[in-house]
């Protein structure tokens, strides 16, 4: 990553600076893909092997994001080391500019591959005061964050890119294939082909059995309007809005290499066109804006007469009025406290619901402090339990993780997600603690539950019981059936004391729709309660 | 020119998506027509053995019940007659394999050269080590993917799909993956392609339901489980192991005992080795207490599974009749519940 150094004198002509420049693009996604796979299996698969080291090198896209690391930072007062790593990133745009932008960015990669050009009529006229909604959304996050709230971090590219993999795009890539197979499946001849490549992608790419996340449609609907956004102008997000873009463009003002335009540029014009963030204006001269520009040498590379160059000097600091200005931070300063302020003062009650419960060893004050949104705990989750809030945790805990058992349960053999959290707002317990951390407790309802209230048999909960004594144990009784047969049957109890409220129970429970045994939380976990 | 590509790809897109329906059609046709052949002329391997002439013991409902198929009778040995049940003790878990099987007629009865052979071991959960008794032994799992190979299997896939955990999880977990891994043998991890929608044309409870493909269509299914404790069933055993291979678990605890020997009528075990190395006597099927786990040191042998699971029970001081589907199983004709009426050939080797 420090090996590219864009300096003019370096004997590859522009042409070669850009073919550089997609290939890097190209290998950062790869390898973001790669780990984001690699993330899916290995925490659970070998919870023991090098849990830090694996955590550091899964999270490296996220650590190297200063956004993230310097909000969460700000939030929870503590800094973690390997938050550290985005001074990479901050040095790196301190010499070279933008580059994160330009090279590195998974999400700035894919509005550069989808540029939809074809949809644009004719060139929206968007004013160019827009390019300071991007410092404003910094400042009003870095301003939260110093009064210990994190909601706005969805904003941040890499925790989008993350989220919208793990909720939208890969189950949906995950049904289709699956919806072909089973196609393919049902021809005779085909089914020694079919059922060879299936086991060559799952569960390595895909999992064997499929995976269920709430609200991938609205995920999916914020990061498709992200790219359509493209259609009014090329890399609208990282023009207009990115936050990290706005952070790194403020740094990049004072970066030593800078794009430059000399005066024997004829005004021809075809830089405007190129330039993927607008960056090149004119107001009597022609000039590059170094806050703005992400490196991507297109326009170099496009120059009829050559006059475009990345010369490495220490260059004056030109104010644009879109840039952050004294006004800027105090009307996001103002938004800050006072939107935060109205969060803490409203009594959200879905905050308190009972069926808020969080991954293993969460505190759930603590957790609205440290947790990024980034939703790396819900793609390692192997069984679905770790779904993003939208609306169950109030307007603070969007996007934040919480634990529903209809849909998934806590493994008794997995720790993954206090593992791979890259700001430990899960704490990363042991998986000894973990089997005897409380979530919840399990209740059942004796009015749906076919023992109690239909004198059946079933005693799925009692089976599926991880906790070696049963926190659910059956006492039999003699009934007399509606047809006045007589009939022993066993009825579940819950243990409350053995009971961690892993919520298998509740997900394996046959009754339809919601359980007749469900996890709710302990009265323990209202002792921050306002009531 | 922008015109004449969309054009051109839609009518490319219908095409395909015309000719895969297409597939599809024809693919359910297939399947039904398939499914009725394969329903008359099935290979049933336990079949032959239990109709086989030099079989000591049948009861009437058993001949009655079961569709012979002569074509598909090995070739024992006209002389010699094979217990119906052996039972090895106090050895190591490979070598009372060996000798259970060994003394059954060796794995050659069961395994033909170049067949295929799916080993089923109960891996329930991915929660302990197999110390916990609460999924079968690796070494016994082991000793029976070697037999097989030695007898000139083809292949030897060993696969379960765990309640609790992942099976990926659960096959590293158990220690079974290692074993078998070393002694040859192949893990598979089951996944949701592969349930076909499968007529139990004997059932009288279940009609039908969702069965794993390849175990319904391999030469030859060895069931492994383990002997433990469970809360309804009392016990699980090898017929209630069969429970791993179907997809929808939930609808068969209503009537566990007559839906399981309504799967077991379906999904027959060539052959059936209880691991009764560690038994798990409480807490089951999950387990998690080394003070329910009790070392027996037994391997039970049968080609009858109802004859194993009624050995297995006694191990536990019940009764084969204390257990709801070895009755049904027997009344099925899916093997001999009385002791009895069995030949049994007990190996000490302590």
């Amino acid at each position: 990553m420090a090996d590219k150094s864009e300096t003019p004198r370096s004997g590859l002509s522009p042409e070669q600076w850009l073919k550089l420049r997609k290939y890097s693009q190209l290998l950062f996604m790869i390898l973001f893909l790669v780990f984001f796979l690699w993330s899916r299996r290995e925490f659970y698969l070998f919870p023991a092997a090098g849990a830090s080291l694996k955590q550091e090198l899964i999270n490296l896209p996220l650590k190297l994001d200063p956004l993230v690391m310097l909000a969460q930072g700000l939030a929870s007062r503590t800094i973690l080391a390997g938050s550290l790593l985005a001074l990479i990133t901050v040095i790196l745009t301190l010499l070279l500019g933008r580059v994160w932008c330009g090279w590195f960015c998974p999400l700035g990669t894919l509005l550069d591959w989808f540029p939809l050009r074809s949809w644009k009529k004719k060139e929206p006229k968007i004013p160019e005061w827009l390019r300071g909604v991007k410092y404003i959304l910094l400042l009003i996050i870095l301003f939260a964050a110093l009064f210990s709230n994190l909601s706005l971090l969805f904003f941040d590219p890499i925790t989008v890119f993350y989220r919208t993999l793990t909720i939208s795009i890969w189950p949906a890539l995950d049904q289709i294939v699956t919806g072909i197979e089973m196609a393919l499946y049902r021809v005779p001849f085909l089914k020694p082909i079919i059922s060879g490549f299936d086991s060559l992608i799952r569960p390595s790419v895909f999992p064997s059995h499929p995976v269920t996340y709430r609200y991938g449609g609205l995920f999916f609907g914020f990061f498709l309007s992200i790219v359509a956004l493209n259609a009014l102008a090329p890399r609208f997000w990282c023009r207009y809005l990115c936050p990290l873009g706005g952070m790194l463009g403020f740094l990049g003002k004072f970066s030593l290499v800078q794009c430059e335009i000399a005066e024997t540029c004829s005004l021809c014009g075809s830089c405007f066109s190129k330039c993927h963030t607008g960056a090149i204006q004119t107001n009597e001269v022609v000039f590059c804006d170094p806050g703005e520009c992400t490196m991507c040498m297109a326009c170099a590379a496009d120059c009829p007469g050559g006059a475009i160059t990345y010369p490495a000097r220490i260059a004056k600091v030109i104010q644009q009025p879109y840039d952050i200005e004294r006004r800027k931070v105090l009307i996001s300063l103002g938004t800050a406290a006072l939107g935060v302020g109205l969060l803490e003062s409203n009594l959200v009650s879905d905050a308190q619901s009972p069926k808020l419960i969080r991954p293993p060893g969460v505190i759930n004050d603590q957790l609205l402090s440290t947790c990024i949104r980034c939703g790396e705990c819900s793609t390692v989750c192997p069984t679905n339990a770790i779904q993003l809030a939208v609306t169950e945790a109030g307007v603070e805990g969007f996007w934040t993780p919480i634990l529903v058992p209809r849909i998934g349960y806590c493994d008794y053999s997995c720790n993954a997600c206090g593992q791979v959290c890259p700001v430990e707002a899960i704490p990363p317990l042991s998986l000894e603690k973990k089997r005897k951390q409380v979530i919840g407790k399990a209740h059942i309802d004796r009015n749906r539950c076919l023992p109690w209230a239909e004198d059946e048999h079933c005693i799925v909960c009692e089976e599926m019981c991880p906790i070696p004594e049963k926190a659910i144990i059956l006492e039999e009784i003699q009934v007399m059936t509606s047809d006045g047969v007589e009939k022993t049957i066993q009825r579940p109890v819950v243990i409350r004391n053995l009971c961690t409220g892993c919520g298998i129970c509740e997900n394996k429970c046959p009754v339809s729709g919601e359980a007749a045994i469900q996890v709710s939380l302990h009265q323990r976990h209202f002792r921050n309660s306002r009531f | 020119m922008n015109e004449l590509s969309r054009r051109h790809f839609l009518r490319i897109l219908a095409a395909s998506l015309g000719s895969l329906g297409g597939l599809y059609l024809t693919g359910c046709l297939n399947q039904d027509k398939l499914l009725s052949r394969s329903l008359s002329a099935d290979k049933i391997p336990s079949t032959t053995l239990l109709t086989d002439p030099t079989s000591t013991v049948t009861s009437p409902t058993e001949t009655d019940q079961l569709p012979s198929t002569p074509e598909d009778t090995p070739a024992p040995s006209p002389t010699m007659a094979y217990p119906d049940l052996t039972v090895a003790r106090n050895g190591d878990p490979e070598v009372m394999v060996r000798k259970a099987v060994k003394a059954l007629g060796g794995m050659k009865r069961f395994v033909k050269s170049g067949d295929e052979v799916i080993v089923k071991p109960n891996i329930c959960v991915g929660y302990h080590s197999y110390e916990y008794a609460a999924t079968t032994n690796p070494w016994v799992v082991a000793a029976v993917v070697k037999l097989a190979l030695e007898a000139g299997a083809k292949r030897v896939r060993v696969l379960d799909f765990p309640f609790g955990g992942l099976a990926e999880q659960a096959y590293v977990v158990s220690g079974i993956q290692a074993e078998v891994e070393k002694a040859g043998g192949k893990m598979v991890v089951m996944n949701n392609l592969k349930y076909i929608d499968t007529a139990i044309p004997q059932g009288q409870d279940l009609k039908s339901c969702k069965i794993y493909d390849d175990v319904l269509k391999t030469d030859v299914l060895i069931n492994v489980p383990i002997a433990k404790h469970h809360g309804l069933a009392r016990l699980t055993l090898a017929m209630k192991n069969m429970m791993g291979v179907i997809l929808e678990r939930r609808m068969m605890h209503a009537n566990l005992g007559q839906r399981l020997a309504d799967l077991n009528s379906r999904v027959r075990s060539s052959l059936v080795i209880v691991d009764a190395v560690r038994m798990l006597m409480d807490h089951g099927p999950s387990g998690g207490n080394l003070s329910d786990v009790k070392k027996a040191d037994t391997i039970i042998a049968s080609p009858d599974i109802v004859a194993a699971d009624s050995y297995a029970a006694t191990l536990f001081g019940l009764q084969p009749d204390d257990l709801a589907y070895i009755k049904k199983g027997a009344k099925m004709g899916l093997g001999v519940k009385n002791l009895d009426q069995l030949m049994i050939e007990e190996i000490n080797l302590g």
